[in-house]
């Protein structure tokens, strides 16, 4: 089963909600575990929240979604066009945040590596970033 | 969310329903903080029967309020979370910091036994 998806929503919080249940709807047809629902779901909510956090510094902007199934993998790519992520390297570090907010944990890449299969960043200063994120859907043998 | 007051064990109890994420976490961290202060509670407990989703942010949240109670000498109990939030705090390498229980009593005796209470 191969298919695509396309969306885009403004940089706000109470999209993040909207992001990853759309995400997750995305690879139903796969027939995935509630575990790797969740995983996808998780990432994605990263994701999008560093976009809204880090990209725009909670100032307006949009974010865009493409989704590609290829067999039993599924391709998420999450696009904004925020400031940019000067050394990807360092902000993927575990418990490093580009944030002054103490209340950020500093996780956010290291669970989306955690819970996806593949993670990409691409990242312009003052252009934007792209994460590319793969995951492989467990097939049920029956 | 609901708010309950064990004055006892100075414990604020807070069930949370639904999702934590950077969108409701804002709004979880103002409630504890604004009950602590009125109440004079130094131990917060979680219940986490009903959370169906969390991320990071909810971390960021219980990493907050753990810094609080630290301060007042207090601690943070988590009771009746599903497998994925375990496994998010563990992760974390939250679970060395706060009291993991799969009750609201067997959180408070955990407390009382660190403080030296007889029970």
């Amino acid at each position: 089963m191969n298919n695509y998806m396309k969306i885009s929503f403004p940089a706000k919080s109470e999209n993040e909600r909207l992001a990853r249940t759309v995400c997750a709807a995305f690879v139903i047809g796969l027939d995935p575990t509630v575990e790797e629902l969740t995983e996808i779901k998780t990432a994605i909510s990263e994701a999008v929240t560093n976009a809204i956090i880090h990209a725009y510094d909670n100032e307006s902007g949009m974010i865009e979604i493409t989704a590609g199934i290829e067999e039993n993998e599924v391709t998420y790519i999450i696009e904004d066009e925020g400031c940019g992520i000067e050394d990807v390297e360092k902000a993927k570090e575990p418990l490093f945040s580009g944030s002054g907010d103490s209340e950020r944990s500093g996780m956010g890449f290291s669970i989306m590596e955690a819970f996806m299969d593949e993670l990409h960043v691409e990242s312009v200063v003052r252009s934007g970033t792209k994460i590319i994120m793969k995951k492989r859907i467990t097939v049920n043998e029956k | 969310m609901e708010l309950t007051l064990i004055a006892k064990s100075r414990m604020l109890v807070m069930r949370i329903y639904g999702e934590i994420d950077h969108h409701t976490a804002g709004e979880i961290r103002k409630r504890i903080e604004r009950e602590i202060k009125r109440t004079g509670a130094v131990n917060i407990a979680f219940d986490f029967g009903r959370v169906t989703f969390m991320d990071s942010s909810g971390i960021g949240m219980i990493l907050g309020r753990y810094k609080t109670v630290q301060a007042l000498g207090g601690y943070i109990v988590i009771y009746d979370a599903s497998e994925q939030i375990i496994r998010l705090l563990e992760m974390a390498g939250l679970k060395n910091m706060i009291i993991l229980s799969d009750s609201l009593q067997h959180g408070i005796n955990e407390i009382n036994k660190m403080n030296g209470v007889r029970i």
